[in-house]
């Protein structure tokens, strides 16, 4: 099923029976758990396009099958973009794609994740039920924020039909600095870059080297990379290569992310054969060989790419129940993407 | 009579000295910050430590008696009305800053340590926690968990969501959890995220741990001058428009000025119409380039003031923080509103509240976070000239005008008491059934904070406003299907 418009959306989950799996792009094809075969696919791709988008409100409001990377091209045009940069945005991942999946770049050191740019969202649930939460204002405390609960959900409480973001800015220019390191070198200048209050906009390190990316006004991005730490100010195309290789640690065969304390990075990295790491935030996104060794030591484990026979998540940790609670009020038939939370529910 | 049981059964996991029954005593606890609300609790517990906490709603939800979270009692909302023949327990006894971690840069605290807290005890390395609610002196984390809080700064730094990385919870029938972990990367949905701002009708918090930045290399604070309330409103929009992402606009005009002058000597001039107070922070390059755009762009201000040093800087803040207060100054009772238009809108909201005021003959101050729309019209009223219907009707009017320009009930203060009979207004039928279902996974016997944030036929009586289409419906921009 392929719907155009929210009310055939609508029309497709309340006049089916049986199972569904909501699919968007497919970029995010391998993530978590591998779902049973369904009745129906529901395919998000035909809904597209910008609703409303009013630059002076710094908000736009999209379907949730437009690709990610074409409504960062129609806000470039304003001046603007959402503050985002995952790796599956160059893919053709949709907007509603990267919600469901939590997904996230090097950019998540100065502006979070998809649940701290989402504003307001409209979601399908299994009855078929459409349901908006929040809004088109970037503040905004009225009603529970369901768009959060939607964040890493994977399709298994709604279809997301469509999305509220905050937008911002584009910077006049960048600059990015390379400082080679280690992993226990990288927590160090992590905490210099922050200490000299510089205020990079991503803080990478990836296999070897501490990448800085600085935003801003044309003299004060010359004047941050030159006063980092140990670094080397790289070209434009030196840099581009650079965030090009943070991008394509994705692409292995075992791939996971995982949260730890920022300072717990080479603890982390001695699981992976190649990873790139938010220092400051302690998000990791690596390959490895053996998820289940990662995972008891560091718990909050998704992965994202596996290899035949993984297992997609681990021991049930606290919250688990709540999330099974929760589960069985908003699709208490379990037709949402069955198994892709497999042994959680 | 099942109070009496759950008395003794708190009193034995408490102690004496944890379980308020004097009915005197109990009266302190009746209202919070929101006033015209008021209901006495049949028991407080003042638990010591997560444990007691976990205890007190275990015995409540063994006699299934509802019970309400319940800080420092600052919230503007009613978030925090006890329910009769319920319990309120207050969090004021778990004040411990367990931790300040300055190499991961996160602190680990009670909910009944106070917002200012936190930032004073990370002063030492640098840090600081960001949000920064006008009553930060006095309200508690764990009220700002509950009200996802923003503050001044927010528009460059976020609201309290984006600066919790997990929270600790004692959920509605008496088992402790953890929501969040060491970094913001979770297994499974964003259970934190959709927690924050829930107004304590999901579980109580006994722990947050908070991330901490470090103070910015430079900040510059302006105060320009504007003959009216649009030209201030044209300026913070041309500001927004030039790229230009301040760590706070606020503004204020002439009643709200007159009454921060009354009370704080922050050198505002009592004779203009508005004033912005804008704030640059960041690297020093950065924040002096932009410094000049900015002072440019207030090119219709009649007068710019430029803080001199951080003595000057901090008395203008005390002076915008103090406002509410300070309009005590004014009137001898008023309703804080707490709207958010979309700020293309804002010129319009303002002149259409003028207009509401004058037709209800009543005053309104207005000082706000201009930046982000958030507008905190005060309305103005003597309770003993009998003006309190028509200055709450106005207050109401103002609230969901709000949604009809295109916005929100609540920008910071939720909804709490106050104004869950307004959210049909805002969200239809299925999506506040749909809320519920949240609520219902994580409260099945609605025992946590019960009456609050949606409509109920007891507070709003028997017919719930009704639903009006969005703005954006009425259009034809979305579909209500």
């Amino acid at each position: 099923m392929r719907p155009t418009s929210l009310a055939e959306l609508r029309d497709a989950v309340r006049d089916t029976q049986g199972t569904l799996l909501v699919k968007g792009a497919g970029t995010a094809e391998g993530w978590a758990g591998v779902p049973d075969p369904t009745d129906h696919v529901l395919e998000t791709t035909g809904l597209t396009g910008v609703i409303t988008y009013n630059p002076a409100d710094m908000t736009v409001a999209v379907r949730a099958g437009t690709p990610f990377a074409a409504l960062q091209r129609e806000l470039a045009a304003g001046g603007q973009r959402v503050c985002l940069d995952p790796a599956r945005a160059a893919a053709g991942a949709t907007v509603g794609g990267l919600v469901a999946t939590a997904d996230a770049g090097p950019l998540r050191h100065a502006y979070g994740g998809p649940r701290d740019l989402l504003i307001g969202v409209t979601v399908v649930l299994a009855d078929g039920t459409v349901a908006r939460s929040g809004g088109h204002v970037i503040k905004n405390v009225a009603g529970y924020d369901l768009g959060k609960l939607l964040c890493g959900s994977f399709g298994t409480l709604g279809v997301i039909a469509e999305v509220v973001l905050r937008v911002h800015p584009l910077p006049p220019a960048s600059r990015t600095v390379s400082i080679p390191c280690d992993a226990t070198e990288a927590v160090e200048h992590t905490g210099r870059v922050l200490e000299a209050r510089l205020e990079p906009a991503a803080l990478e390190w990836c296999d070897g080297e501490l990448l800085a990316r600085y935003e801003g006004v044309e003299s004060s991005v010359e004047l941050r990379a030159a006063a980092t730490p140990g670094g080397t100010t790289l070209s434009t195309s030196d840099a581009e290569a650079a965030w090009r290789r943070v991008a394509e640690v994705g692409d292995g065969d075992l791939v996971v992310r995982c949260g730890s304390r920022p300072s717990q990075l080479p603890a982390v990295a001695k699981h992976a054969t190649s990873l790139t790491s938010s220092t400051a935030v302690g998000v990791h996104t690596l390959t490895v060989t053996d998820v289940d060794r990662l995972r008891e030591e560091f718990p909050q484990v998704t992965v994202l790419r596996s290899a035949p026979g993984t297992q997609a998540w681990g021991e049930p940790h606290a919250a688990v129940p709540l999330m099974r609670a929760v589960k069985q009020r908003f699709d208490p038939d379990g037709r949402l993407g069955p198994g892709r939370y497999r042994p959680w529910f | 009579m099942s109070l009496t049981d759950l008395r003794e059964d708190l009193i034995a996991s408490l102690g004496p000295d944890g379980v308020v029954t004097d009915p005197a005593h109990l009266r302190t606890y009746e209202c919070d910050a929101l006033t015209g609300y008021r209901v006495v609790p049949a028991l407080v517990a003042l638990p010591r430590d997560a444990a007691e906490v976990a205890a007190a709603v275990t015995a409540c939800a063994r006699y299934k008696v509802p019970f309400v979270a319940r800080g420092a009692g600052t919230g503007l909302s009613g978030g925090a009305l006890p329910v009769a023949d319920g319990v309120v327990i207050s969090l004021q006894r778990l004040r411990r800053v367990v931790e300040v971690d300055p190499v991961d840069r996160r602190a680990t605290v009670e909910p009944g340590v106070t917002n200012l807290d936190i930032s004073r005890a990370a002063a030492k390395y640098g840090l600081y926690y960001s949000p920064d609610p006008s009553s930060q002196q006095v309200c508690t984390i764990g009220g700002n968990v509950a009200e996802n809080s923003g503050g001044a700064h927010c528009l460059k730094y976020g609201f309290t969501v984006n600066h919790i990385l997990a929270v600790d919870v004692v959920l509605p029938d008496g088992t402790a959890t953890r929501l969040g972990g060491d970094a913001p990367h979770q297994a499974g949905f964003d259970l934190l995220g959709a927690f924050v701002g829930t107004e304590g009708t999901l579980g109580i918090v006994t722990g947050v741990v908070v991330r901490l930045l470090h103070t910015p290399a430079t900040v510059r604070t302006l105060v320009a001058n504007f003959d009216s309330t649009k030209d201030a409103g044209d300026a913070v929009t041309a500001v927004i428009a030039a790229g230009i992402v301040p760590a706070a606009i606020e503004m204020m005009d002439n009643l709200a000025i007159q009454a921060v002058n009354a009370a704080v000597d922050a050198g505002f001039d009592p004779d203009t119409a508005a004033a912005l107070i804008v704030e640059l922070d960041g690297p020093a390059d950065e924040v002096e380039a932009r410094f000049a755009d900015l002072t440019r762009l207030c090119d219709k201000a009649t007068a710019v003031t430029v803080a001199r040093d951080a003595a000057h800087r901090a008395a203008i803040w005390q002076g915008r923080k103090a406002a509410f207060a300070a309009v005590g100054r004014l009137s001898p009772n008023y309703f804080v509103q707490d709207g958010v238009v979309p700020r293309t809108r804002l010129g319009e909201a303002l002149t259409r509240i003028a207009e509401m005021g004058d037709t209800a003959g009543i005053r309104v101050a207005n000082v706000f976070h201009a930046g982000d729309g958030n507008l905190h019209p005060l309305v103005l009223y003597s309770e003993e000239r009998g003006e309190h219907e028509r200055a709450e009707a106005l207050s109401t009017a103002i609230a969901e005008l709000c949604v009809e320009l295109g916005g929100s009930l609540s920008g910071e203060h939720g909804i709490g008491t106050d104004k869950a009979c307004s959210m049909p207004r805002m969200f239809s039928a299925d999506d506040l059934a749909t809320m519920q279902r949240l609520r219902a996974a994580f409260d099945p016997e609605g025992l946590c904070n019960p009456g609050k944030v949606f409509p109920t036929p007891r507070l709003c009586g028997e017919r719930p406003g009704p639903y009006r289409p969005h703005p954006l419906e009425a259009a034809g921009v979305i579909e209500r299907l």
